[in-house]
């Protein structure tokens, strides 16, 4: 019973299929960039300094000067914040290497202030702004209920007028909703060419390129978009189709961790190639072999080992007139060699390993041992997988990387079934978006204090504390097998 | 999907939203937009009319944004609409722009105030090339999403992709039922020892929370990393892992489709400019061909083609006609490693080259393989010198003079009988500059050429060199009456070779042509006693300089001069 991206037969897409839209916010992610780094650099002053400090006076009018910019080329500017993302005019800022402290604080007092939603009229000015951000670092007193009506309050006494601010909205839910709608067509789209390549370089014929560039091009809009419903797809971990799944999941884990590294968006499509490509060397293996449950003998060892060196020839049989997939080829030798270069395939000239390769080793460790196959019936589970890249060296992962990995998956990563103090059982939705609250990720509860099973059940943030006692709601007691229990992880991302 | 300004084409004229400005001004710039594209394609940038198709673009966006910020079009097979206002109709799909976006899926085009500031031309850029590409290159929609464009905004239909790929749920959603966990974590806790049961709860301080948030170190690491990888050399890495592959596999069928690779991705590297790829390539093939692998003769044969291909004159010829004619050439440390893997044979062609290429940095590089080519392969060089391209046979001797190659005296002297004056006079500086006995003995016969300059060159180097064999006929030309017929350079090198051969005997004869008078009291002409004087230089000795002193009063001011100089130069 499998959950497989099919292909509908019928009318052409081209008259029926559907309709997408890009390009044209590349300003305000530049901008809003500057501006929400500006926000931040100004909250640290007016904590620090009193009001009146140059210190202060100048960071704002770095705020006041970028708002001003983005209002001039935009008309309007408005920050929401949601989940753990920063919207600028609807526009999805990126978090990175190099922003995630400053992004993660602001939404944290957006957050604690109760605020979902901030508009910038024009004409704000340097009192105005500090004023405001002022307030917001010392909203989070009281009743978390009354917090946004207690700060607009405060606002307007103070005669600040060019901030409207208002709660999370329910406008959230319908994002979710269609980047959910969004991810599934996408990952279908991805495991369907996918297979359509792998089967074609498998019978000799020639794979059809420029799917490939469309599909990783979709998965990096995807991702720098609203990467968690994109990453919850990868639980679906189908094993018929294991072969497909694997190369568009690690592909879909490479590209959400080098976001977080803060590459480009062409470097994102790079690495997103390269791993999507990175196992297209076991086209050449038979399927018997690949498929084997259990003792190779060494003839067919050296048959599967050879795939990494196998991708470097298949892809040059791939490439087109002008381009070389130079870095696809890399990683697809490089893919399983370790970081000390001790692991296979051999290499006689001296070379250094690439990002890129280590990052899509981490990736493909981590989906590959998540998943159940011909040989481990049991996939291990992913708290545990990433414990063991973790700690064990003999893994030969870059640790810097496992720990950049375990942040964008959380320690429990999503599609783990766990169960919490109440008694619920719930399974891993998204890591949280709190840096502060890794272990307490958002998680969907699938069944009750009694055990009753709940479809499709509802999202619950861990970190939320207990109305009454201070303390948290519910908190993580231990990870669960879900064959054990007959549940199917997959039936609550799709 | 359709935006507020994008009206359904079936809409009645009545119907239509009323757009912001004329739509004249929209089809004006559209055709300023079809021009601009077919100019970039005939037209290089630094020029006037792709210049020209250019500005009028910019220009024809002007008057429309003080009524809209943008504009968004409608893309059909053959129409651009703009507020439901056909604005473009193209309907031949050769040439048409609305047929350009519409199949490779984009619907609907949005373009913003400022897009005609900076990525005007990265659009023309990528509107050329799809227009021209085939098949299995990149499409409209693969183009556009790598340039991101800021000012430009589009909706598509992904006709690569099957639109329709979903999921299918295989069975059932779960039923309601009851999951026994309350029972096994109560009795997973019964079975552990008193010592271990705890609350339950996972504790923060069990987990090291810093665990994941990295350290300013490993961020730096990791930026580094990232930084790193954007200067790693592709080509190069690709090669040594190709390299290595055949290296450590010997199955003659993975081999076979390596050098299959190499044969074709030389190729790709030569035709991308990647010359020191190229070279390592080269580098590499011949070490390994050397080194005691297990290698099948035949496999053997196709690795050192691979240099030998590159040496075909045909091919080499056509790299550096390509190389004289690029834009930019690649820096020399890359022509030098890639000219030091030319084969021996390539001489001739590098040869030839000298003379014909333009570029400077080029005839450089081509200076220095030459001379690197030259030096370790005399033989070659030896044989050119006889070779029917005149220049080539003239750089052969230049660098045969420059290494004072002895055994280019042999072909030289057949040079010397040639009837090209060019070719002869090469030979007779080429002579000069070996020096040995047989090029002065060879340059002897040259001073009875025809052409004066090869007389000079030969007479000056026997004078340089004190081939006193040539005395006499050096002598027998200095006090003949030929040397009246000369002209004064000529006949100034046979008195300072006379000088430098005859030493003190060449005292009197030289003494009496510059201050003698004849029975009818003549003197000699003023250039022959300046040659005199010249040549009293050259012997240099007390009597020479008594017999200039004798004469420093001359009443010719050549003369004179020439007695000062030879004066100056001996004292």
């Amino acid at each position: 019973m499998t959950h497989a991206p099919t292909q509908t037969t019928g009318s052409s897409a081209a008259q029926h299929g559907h309709v997408a839209e890009r390009g044209g916010d590349g300003f305000v992610r530049k901008m809003g960039r500057e501006f929400l780094l500006a926000i931040y650099g100004a909250l640290r002053t007016v904590k620090m300094y009193p009001p009146d400090n140059p210190v202060v006076q100048k960071t704002m009018q770095e705020v006041v000067r970028l708002s001003n910019e983005l209002l001039r080329n935009e008309r309007e500017v408005e920050m929401r914040v949601s989940g753990e993302f920063i919207f600028i005019n609807a526009t999805r800022l990126r978090l990175d290497l190099e922003n995630y402290a400053s992004f993660s604080r602001i939404i944290a007092a957006f957050r604690e202030a109760g605020v979902g939603l901030c508009r910038i009229r024009d004409g704000s000015t340097v009192r105005d702004w500090v004023v405001y951000l002022t307030l917001l670092q010392n909203a989070a007193v009281g009743d978390p209920d009354g917090r946004l009506y207690a700060l607009g309050e405060k606002l307007a006494a103070a005669k600040v007028t060019v901030f409207e601010l208002g709660p999370p909205t329910n406008l959230d839910e319908e994002l979710r909703e269609k980047a959910k709608e969004a991810a599934k067509r996408t990952y279908a789209q991805s495991v369907s060419v996918t297979k359509e390549v792998i089967n074609s370089v498998r019978m000799g014929r020639s794979p059809n390129i420029k799917k490939i560039k469309r599909v990783v091009q979709g998965i990096v809009d995807q991702i720098l978009n609203e990467e968690t419903s994109l990453i919850g797809l990868t639980t679906l971990r189908d094993y018929d189709e294991y072969t497909f799944t694997h190369s568009v999941n690690v592909c879909i884990f490479s590209v959400a961790l080098g976001r977080k590294l803060g590459l480009t968006r062409l470097q994102l499509y790079d690495l997103g190639t390269a791993a999507l490509m990175h196992d297209i060397g076991k086209a050449r293996v038979p399927l018997d072999i690949l498929n084997k449950p259990s003792g190779l003998s060494e003839d067919e060892w050296r048959a599967i080992s050879a795939h990494p060196w196998m991708g470097v020839l298949q892809l040059f049989q791939m490439r087109g007139q002008n381009d070389v997939p130079y870095r696809a080829m890399i990683v697809a030798f490089e893919h399983h060699k370790k970081t000390d270069l001790s692991g296979y395939p051999k290499h006689v000239r001296p070379r250094t390993m690439s990002i890129y390769s280590k990052v899509v080793a981490v990736a493909d460790a981590f989906d590959a041992a998540t998943s159940r196959r011909a040989y481990q019936s049991t996939p291990l589970s992913p708290a545990d997988v990433l414990q063991e890249m973790r700690i064990n060296p003999h893994r030969g992962m870059d640790q810097v990387l496992v720990k950049a990995f375990m942040s964008l998956v959380g320690h429990y990563p999503v599609g783990t079934l766990v169960v919490l103090d109440t008694f619920e059982m719930a399974i891993v939705h998204a890591a949280n978006p709190s840096p502060d609250a890794l272990v307490r990720p958002i998680v969907r509860l699938i069944s009750d204090e009694q055990g009753n099973l709940l479809f499709p059940g509802t999202l619950v943030d861990l970190n939320e504390a207990h109305p009454s006692n201070g303390g948290y709601a519910r908190t993580i007691i231990k990870v669960a097998d879900p064959e054990r229990y007959g549940i199917r992880i997959s039936d609550y991302f799709v | 999907m359709t935006s507020p300004t994008i009206a359904s084409p079936d809409n009645a004229a009545d119907d239509l939203p009323e757009p912001p400005c004329s739509p004249q001004l929209v089809e004006e710039m559209l055709r300023h937009l079809a021009r601009a594209i077919k100019t970039h394609q005939l037209y290089l940038p630094n020029n006037p009319i792709y210049a020209r198709a250019i500005d009028s673009l910019r220009a024809a966006f002007a008057p429309i944004w003080p009524h809209t910020s943008e504009i968004a079009l409608a893309v059909s097979e053959s129409d651009f609409r703009w507020f439901g206002r056909v604005v473009m109709h193209e309907a031949g799909r050769s040439e048409s722009l609305p047929w350009l976006f519409f199949k490779d899926g984009v619907r609907e085009l949005t373009m913003s105030q400022g897009i005609e500031d900076e990525e005007l031309v990265s659009l023309l850029k990528i509107l050329q090339r799809v227009r021209n590409a085939a098949p299995e290159e990149d499409d409209l929609l693969t183009l556009l999403w790598e340039q991101e464009f800021t000012r430009l905004k589009y909706r598509f239909v992904d006709i690569n992709l099957d639109s329709h790929a979903s999921f299918e749920i295989a069975s059932e959603p779960p039923k309601d039922r009851t999951i026994p966990i309350v029972e096994d974590i109560r009795a997973e806790e019964r079975e552990k020892p008193a010592e271990e049961r705890k609350s339950g709860i996972v504790k923060l301080e069990d987990l090291d929370a810093t665990l994941y948030f990295l350290d300013e170190n490993e961020i730096e690491y990791l930026r580094a990393a990232v930084v790193a990888e954007q200067t790693i050399d592709m080509p190069r890495n690709v090669l040594a892992i190709l390299l290595d592959i055949f290296e450590v596999q010997e199955n003659a069928v993975v081999r076979d489709e390596i050098c299959g690779i190499l044969e074709s991705y030389m190729l790709n590297l030569l035709s991308g400019g990647a010359y020191g790829s190229v070279a390592y390539l080269l580098a590499e093939t011949e070490a390994l061909s050397r080194r005691p692998v297990n290698i099948a003769p035949l496999h053997k044969q196709r690795l050192l083609a691979l240099p030998t291909s590159l040496s075909d004159p045909k091919v080499l010829s056509q790299l550096l006609e390509a190389l004289d004619q690029s834009e930019t050439i690649p820096p020399q440390e890359e022509l030098d490693a890639l000219f030091e893997q030319l084969r021996s044979g390539t001489l001739g062609t590098v040869l030839g080259w000298l003379k014909q290429a333009q570029n400077a940095e080029l005839r450089t590089a081509l200076e220095r393989a030459a001379g690197r080519m030259a030096s370790a392969n005399s033989g070659d060089l030896i044989k050119l010198i006889g070779s029917a391209d005149p220049s080539v046979a003239i750089e052969a001797m230049r660098r045969a003079g420059e290494l004072k190659t002895a055994a280019a005296v042999a072909p030289l002297a057949k040079v010397l009988q040639q009837p090209n004056v060019e070719l002869r006079q090469a030979a007779a500086q080429t002579l000069s500059e070996i020096g040995s006995a047989g090029a002065l003995r060879l340059l002897e016969t040259a001073l009875n050429d025809d052409d004066r300059d090869v007389r000079v060159a030969a007479v000056r180097a026997i004078g340089i060199r004190g081939h006193r064999a040539a005395l006499p006929r050096v002598e027998a030309v200095v006090k003949g009456k030929t040397v009246k017929g000369a002209d004064l350079t000529e006949k100034m090198a046979y008195f300072e070779a006379y000088g430098a051969l005859a030493r003190d005997a060449g005292i009197p004869p030289l003494d009496r042509l510059l201050n003698r008078r004849s029975f009818w009291g003549r003197r000699a002409t003023p250039e022959l006693r300046a040659c005199a004087a010249r040549a009293l230089g050259m012997i240099g000795s007390a009597d020479a300089l008594e017999v200039l002193r004798r004469a420093h009063n001359d009443r010719d001011p050549m003369v004179r001069s020439a007695i000062n100089r030879a004066m100056r130069e001996r004292t």
